[in-house]
């Protein structure tokens, strides 16, 4: 509150100065594009007022984005193709950046950074960031893919959290025989044709030392070893390791369920623990973290990276103060904040935070996932891999179609695709 | 008479013509422009520009998800379609008949039909939930996979379609029920006609074109039928709810294939014309007749 008295008194002034002599920046008014928080919580109208405090004679005007992922991409789309986009900085979801960037919608902050600014930030997110070796987008907030287990349920039984999937379905085998719960479910993850499942899938081929995209841009390197993480992932549904409904689990069905104390193992991102730590939540306290387990030779932990990038728009009139807004948004002290409100930082030093630790204290092993962790593949190309593969995938994990067949059938749907792009 | 005649027409002419020049503006010029696009290789965003002739149409022709697509389409159509028909004819006779409690029944009905499609789409997600869900709890505690059964998906989605457009059918006869004078149906007595026969010979010849009217609409809706299975299934799964518009949608914004996906709006819209010159053709006869 007093910070936003403190805005509108410089506001008031700067308006009563503008009469005589226009100040440089007065009478601007700058557009935020973004998903808001809802509640009390939410950190965005004090540090938009900090802002404008600090920059006299300049209005944030804050606008809602749509909710699903897949209408603000469509908003986007049209707006910006449009050339009348109406406002200058936008919250990005991670896998469009190198999209609007080969496109040109947004400004190459490369030159406009100060050396350094980067460097606070994890790699992955920098990586994310970066297209044909220019910086796009400033990391805003992050997400990880990682294993929840029943704490209570692996320590009655004497296991420790499982490293690889052999493992992990040894130990659903004997939680289930031993707690004889018809209710019980093993292992949830998220099979519904979206781009969650994609993830999932992508999360299969890493744990399998297997990608998607190969550095040359080649789609499928290994087909062999893809088609095997795709086939593992059905034979955990085939098994009953996983639930048939896998194949319509999104993240928040899946979260309730393991929520609800009917399952051991749960994929899933980091905003679920604290709902898991809930005062009303009937696993609290019985709920532990660990990487993503693995598949042979495969690395441990590969969990996919995702969340949300500021850019600034290439067609605003003001880039400079977009540029300080982007900037001082994805600050240290900004992102504090927004941590307060279950957002996961992208800059490391917030993981050491002792506020944040009394208020999360799984941080400091989010961070060392965060840090292990692999960005979806970098190419402007990818809604295109995404969404021509979902159904593919989606055939395998409901056993419509054998894996490697889904696998070729996705590629040669592919070549033709990208070859109309050549 | 003649020149008044020709004074009329021409009056006629002039008064018609601003609304085809909206038509024309509106519909028929963003159609030809969809028609052009679809001609092209077209992805602006990464400067792909050229003409590609028939490919798009050939390259449709031999796609599987194209194909599954129409089918689903046509599966959700005529399933659907019928359902509503259906039950709402049913429902609508139920309501005539009824003393009390119209109003409440009434009311009930629009709420359904008046609730945001995305609102019963989640509501759905909730009632097909595997293990919490109010259907399979219904059933006797089963554990039907609904939305993730790629042969329950569809059936599924279909119902929740049901549910939501039903009561569209439901007033619109109720609605032509209430005009039937009831002196037709005591003289249909005084001649000893039954329950049946006065169905058969009053009711449904007089609710005919209404019938076909509601037909007309239902059925050009569910050639289109987008946000049902785009929030419930999102098309899956293994692509067993995709319809026609789902398929164009994923080409046109998030694949950014506007030549692909307009070659599918085109057929689309080419589907949905024949259907609709069908059914006038169809209407022009009956409603000779009636």
């Amino acid at each position: 509150m007093p910070t936003r008295l403190a805005a509108l008194l410089v506001l008031a002034v700067a308006v009563l100065v503008g009469c005589g002599e226009r100040a440089p920046g007065s009478g601007v008014t700058l557009v935020l594009k973004y998903a808001r928080i809802l509640g009390p919580a939410d950190p965005f109208p004090a540090l938009l007022g900090e802002f404008e405090a600090a920059h006299p004679g300049v209005r944030i005007r804050g606008e809602a984005l749509p909710w699903l992922s897949d209408e603000q991409h469509q908003f986007y789309v049209i707006n910006l193709e449009g050339r009348s986009p109406g406002f200058d900085v936008m919250m990005l979801d991670v896998i469009w950046v190198p999209e609007f960037a080969r496109a040109g919608w947004l400004l190459d902050l490369t030159s406009r950074l100060p050396p350094g600014e980067l460097a606070p930030y994890f790699p992955s997110t920098v990586e994310a960031a970066t297209f044909a070796g220019r910086v796009w987008a400033l990391p805003w907030n992050m997400n990880v893919g990682l294993l929840y287990y029943r704490s209570d349920l692996l320590q009655k039984y004497g296991l420790a959290p499982p490293e690889t999937y052999a493992e992990l379905t040894e130990q659903v085998h004997r939680v289930r025989a031993g707690e004889r719960n018809p209710k019980l479910d093993g292992y949830l993850f998220q099979g519904k044709q979206y781009e969650g499942m994609v993830v999932n899938v992508l999360e299969a081929f890493w744990a399998s030392g297997t990608r998607l995209l190969a550095a040359d841009g080649r789609v499928f390197p290994e087909p062999e070893r893809a088609a095997g993480a795709l086939a593992f992932l059905r034979h955990l549904i085939e098994t009953g390791v996983s639930p048939a409904w896998t194949t319509a689990a999104d993240e928040e069905l899946s979260r309730r369920a393991f929520g609800a104390g009917h399952a051991v193992f749960l994929r899933n991102w980091p905003y679920a623990m604290d709902l898991f730590e809930a005062p009303d939540s009937p696993v609290r306290g019985k709920v532990g973290i660990a990487p993503l387990p693995r598949h042979g030779r495969g690395p441990r932990g590969a969990g996919s990276t995702g969340g949300a990038h500021l850019g600034v728009s290439r067609r605003t009139r003001h880039p400079e103060l977009a540029v300080a807004l982007a900037r001082f948004l994805t600050s240290e002290r900004a992102q504090k904040q927004m941590a307060l409100a279950a957002l996961s930082p992208t800059r490391t030093a917030l993981y050491d935070d002792p506020d944040l630790q009394r208020r999360r204290p799984s941080l400091p092993q989010i961070r060392t996932l965060m840090l292990a962790g692999q960005p979806r593949p970098v190419t402007p190309h990818y809604l295109l891999l995404s969404a021509t593969l979902q159904p593919e995938f989606s055939a395998a994990l409901a056993g419509l179609k054998p894996a490697r067949q889904a696998i070729a059938d996705g590629r040669a749907r592919l070549d033709h695709f990208l070859g109309a792009l050549q | 008479m003649s020149s008044d005649g020709r004074r009329a027409r021409r009056l006629g002419a002039l008064m018609v013509t601003p609304t085809l020049i909206a038509l024309g503006v509106l519909t028929v010029f963003p159609g030809i422009w969809v028609l052009w696009l679809s001609l092209q290789h077209r992805l602006p965003i990464f400067g792909v520009s050229r003409f590609a002739g028939l490919d798009n149409y050939a390259f449709l022709a031999r796609d599987p998800r194209f194909w599954s697509a129409a089918s689903t389409t046509a599966v959700f159509t005529l399933a659907s379609v019928a359902l509503e028909l259906g039950l709402g004819l049913a429902a609508a006779l139920a309501l005539s008949r009824q003393r009390g409690g119209r109003r409440v029944a009434l009311s009930l009905l629009l709420l359904a039909w008046a609730m945001p499609t995305v609102v019963t789409a989640k509501l759905f997600e909730w009632l097909f939930h595997p293990t919490a869900g109010l259907v399979n709890v219904l059933l006797g505690g089963s554990a039907l996979n609904w939305l993730g059964d790629p042969r329950l998906a569809l059936p599924a989605v279909i119902l929740a379609d049901v549910w939501r457009t039903m009561p569209f059918v439901a007033l619109l006869c109720y609605a032509r029920l209430l005009t039937i004078p009831a002196e037709l149906y005591e003289a249909a007595r005084v001649d000893g006609a039954g329950p049946l026969a006065m169905l058969g010979r009053i009711t449904l010849p007089l609710l005919g074109r209404i019938l076909l009217l509601a037909l007309l609409f239902r059925t050009l809706d569910a050639l289109r039928a987008f946000d049902v299975m785009f929030v419930l299934t999102g098309g899956g799964p293994a692509g067993a709810t995709e319809t026609l518009t789902v398929y164009a949608y994923r080409s046109l914004f998030q694949m950014l294939q506007l030549g692909f996906g307009s070659a599918i709006g085109v057929v689309v819209f080419v589907l949905v014309m024949a259907v609709a010159w069908a059914y006038l053709r169809l209407g022009r006869s009956t409603w000779m007749a009636a």
